[in-house]
C-alpha cells in the first residue's frame, strides 16, 4: 500500500515506514535509546530526501522520549537540575545546528556531511561498546564477584570552574561539562535528526560520571525540548518536517518498543550492549560503503527554483 | 509568414474547440454543434484530454492520462507535453581522498519539469523535413536552456547531459518518444505518463497536425497538476504557515508518543 508524503513529494510504501519505525522502536526499548540512528540513515537508503528525513525523524523523536519519559518521571528517575543544564547548551546547540543544515543544504553538501558525521560517530560508538561489552564480559567469566570500584573516576574535566551540585546524581562537577554537552548534543540532533541519546547516554555514564539509573531519564527530558526545537526550527526555516511521515514512524516505534523492552528483560545487559555495537558498525559499513563506491551516476538536482 | 499562418489557424481551432467544449456528451458521435455555421473553419484537429488535471492525493502513485482526438487525413500527429519551468541546479560528484562528493555544479535557467513526445511516426522522420522550430526533440529543447554564469562550452554539455539523465531517472523526461495509435486514419490517442514524483505547476499539452512536414495545425490544452485533499492541505500549510505547522507537528508527537506510550503499558 503506498502512500504520498505531501512534503517529501514522493509516494511510499506504508509498511516500508511503519517497518522503518517499529525497527527503531525496538531499539529503544531494548537499549533506552532512541532508534534515530538507525531509522534516519534507513530512510535516506529508500530514496526519502536526507533534508525531509532529518527534519521528520526529529519530530518522531519527540513521541519517542516523550512516552519513555513518562515511565522514568514516574519512577523518579529523571535529574532534572542536571536536564536543564543540558538543555541549556542543547537549546544552543540545535538552534545553530538547524542553521548550519541549511546553510550546507544550500551549497550542496548536506548529504554529505551527514554522511560522514555518521560514519564517524557510528564506527566509534560502535567499536568502543563493543570492547567495553567483551572486557566485561571476559571479566565477569573469570571473576563473577568483582568488587564494586569508585562511584566515579577524575578527570581533568572535573577542575573546570562554575560547580554545580547535582544532587540526584550524586555529583559535585562543573556546569560547563554538561552545557558543553548538550550544545555537541544539539547540533547533532539537528544535522543527523537524531535524539542523540547513543551519544549522550555513555557520555553522561563515562565522562559525567552519572549514575546509570537516572541516566536514561535525564537524557530523555533533554532530548524531548532539542527534538522540539529542531522540529519547530526545520519546520519555520526548510519547510522539511513531514508529518505524515513522521506518524508512520511514531506508529511503527509504539509498536516496537515494548517489544524491544521486553526483550530487553530476558538478555543480559553485556550481550545487549555487544548486539547493539554490531548492529551500530554494520549501519556505519554500510554508509562508508556508499560514500567510498563509485556512485551509478555522478550528477544529482538541488532544489528547484521557481523564478518569481 | 509560416509562423503567423500557423498561429493564425491554432487561435481559431481554440475558439471553436473552446465552444466545442459544452455540455459534450461523446466526441466522436455528436458531429457539429448546430450553434457552429457549417462553412465556418472546420477545425483540422480536435482533441481532448482524460482529465482536465492531475490530482496529487494520498494515493497518488504517478497517473496516465490519455490525449484522444481526431484529425483530418492526411497527416501525422505529434504530441508533446512541457512542463513549467524553473532554474535547475546540477550538482556533480568527484572521487576526493577515496570518497564521492559533489565538487561541481551548474545551473540552469528555464528548465521544463517535465517535457515528453509522442508521434504517430518515427520523430526524426517527421523533423526531418522540418516542423522544426516550433516542434522540438527533447535534445533540441535541453540545447536551449541558459546556463547560469560563464562555463567552457564542454564542461557545459556535461551537466546537460548530467541534467537530462537525472531527469529521465526520474521519469520526468521519458526517453522514448510516445506512440500516438492512429485508428480509421482520424481518430488518435496518445497515454502521457506522469511518474510519482512530480513538480506542480501548469503543464502544456500540445498537439501538433502534420502534412509533409509542415504544420498545419495546433491545439493546445493547460493541464495543470496539483495536490489536493489532505496533502494540499498540509504542504499549502507548511509553506504558509512554517512556524504554526511546526507548533502542529510537535503536538502530533508529543500526543501520539504520549498515547501509544499509554496503551501498550496497558497491554
Amino acid at each position: 500500500m503506498e502512500i504520498y508524503l505531501p512534503i517529501a513529494e514522493l509516494s511510499m510504501n506504508v509498511f516500508v515506514l511503519l517497518g522503518l519505525g517499529a525497527a527503531a522502536g525496538l531499539l529503544a526499548g531494548m537499549f533506552g535509546v532512541g532508534g534515530g540512528f538507525l531509522a534516519t540513515p534507513l530512510l535516506i537508503f529508500v530514496g526519502i530526501p536526507p533534508a525531509v528525513a532529518v527534519a521528520s525523524q526529529a519530530n518522531q523523536v519527540i513521541a519517542n522520549s516523550v512516552s519513555s519519559l513518562q515511565v522514568h518521571w514516574r519512577r523518579g528517575n529523571v535529574d532534572l537540575r542536571m536536564g536543564l543544564v543540558l538543555l541549556l547548551g542543547g537549546m544552543v546547540g540545535s538552534s545553530a545546528g538547524v542553521w548550519l543544515f541549511t546553510y550546507l543544504k544550500r551549497i550542496g553538501q548536506i548529504d554529505f556531511v551527514i554522511a560522514v558525521l555518521y560514519v564517524v560517530m557510528l564506527s566509534t560508538i560502535g567499536l568502543l561498546m563493543l570492547a567495553e561489552s567483551l572486557s566485561t564480559y571476559v571479566k565477569r567469566r573469570r571473576n563473577p564477584e568483582s568488587p564494586r570500584g569508585k562511584l566515579h573516576t577524575h578527570y581533568l574535566v572535573h577542575r573546570l570552574p562554575l560547580k554545580l551540585r547535582f544532587y540526584k546524581s550524586k555529583l559535585y562537577i562543573s556546569a560547563l561539562l554538561p552545557v558543553g554537552l548538550g550544545f555537541l548534543i544539539g547540533i547533532l540532533s539537528a544535522i543527523l535528526g537524531v535524539g542523540g541519546g547513543f551519544v549522550l547516554v555513555p557520555a553522561m555514564i563515562y565522562l559525567l560520571g552519572m549514575p546509570t539509573a537516572v541516566v536514561i531519564g535525564t537524557s530523555n527530558f533533554q532530548i524531548l525540548f532539542v527534538a522540539a526545537n529542531v522540529t519547530f526550527l526545520q519546520a519555520t526555516t526548510n519547510g522539511t518536517v513531514d508529518v505524515v511521515l513522521a506518524l508512520l514512524l511514531i506508529l511503527g516505534g509504539v509498536v516496537g518498543a515494548p517489544i524491544g523492552s521486553r526483550l530487553a528483560a530476558k538478555l543480559p545487559g553485556v550481550v545487549l550492549r555487544g548486539l547493539m555495537s554490531v548492529l551500530i558498525l554494520a549501519v556505519a559499513a554500510e554508509l562508508l560503503v556508499e560514500l567510498l563506491r563509485t556512485p551509478a551516476s555522478p550528477f544529482s538536482l538541488g532544489a528547484r527554483e521557481v523564478s518569481p | 509568414m509560416k509562423r503567423l499562418m500557423i498561429a493564425l489557424v491554432a487561435s481559431i481551432f481554440w475558439v471553436s474547440g473552446a465552444q466545442a467544449q459544452g455540455p459534450r456528451v461523446d466526441p466522436p458521435s455528436t458531429g457539429l454543434p448546430p450553434s457552429v455555421p457549417a462553412e465556418s473553419t472546420t477545425p483540422d484537429l480536435i482533441v481532448d484530454l482524460s482529465r482536465a488535471r492531475v490530482s496529487i492525493t494520498s494515493a497518488f502513485q504517478g497517473e496516465s492520462i490519455l490525449m484522444f482526438g481526431m484529425f483530418d487525413p492526411p497527416g501525422e500527429v505529434v504530441v508533446v507535453v512541457v512542463g513549467p519551468e524553473a532554474r535547475e541546479t546540477v550538482l556533480r560528484k568527484q572521487r576526493f581522498l577515496g570518497l564521492w562528493l559533489n565538487t561541481g555544479r551548474q545551473s540552469f535557467d528555464d528548465v521544463p519539469a517535465y517535457y515528453a513526445i509522442a508521434a504517430s511516426q518515427p520523430l526524426q522522420r517527421l523533423l526531418a523535413r522540418s516542423a522544426g522550430g516550433e516542434i522540438l526533440s527533447l535534445e533540441d529543447r535541453m540545447s536551449t536552456v541558459k546556463p547560469v554564469g560563464p562555463r567552457a562550452a564542454a564542461e557545459l554539455a556535461q551537466f546537460r547531459g548530467g541534467l537530462v539523465e537525472v531527469k529521465r531517472r526520474e521519469g520526468l523526461y521519458p526517453a522514448a518518444i510516445g506512440q500516438v495509435t492512429v485508428q480509421a486514419g482520424r481518430l488518435f490517442r496518445v497515454d502521457l505518463p506522469f511518474p510519482s514524483r512530480l513538480p506542480e505547476g501548469v503543464y502544456e499539452v500540445k498537439a501538433y497536425l502534420l502534412r509533409d512536414g509542415r504544420i498545419v495545425a495546433a491545439v493546445s490544452r493547460p493541464l495543470p497538476v496539483g495536490k489536493v485533499g489532505f496533502s494540499a492541505q498540509l504542504a499549502g500549510w507548511a509553506s504558509h504557515d512554517g512556524p504554526l505547522y511546526g507548533l502542529g507537528a510537535i503536538v502530533m508527537a508529543l500526543f501520539a508518543g504520549w498515547l501509544g506510550g499509554a496503551v501498550m503499558r496497558r497491554l
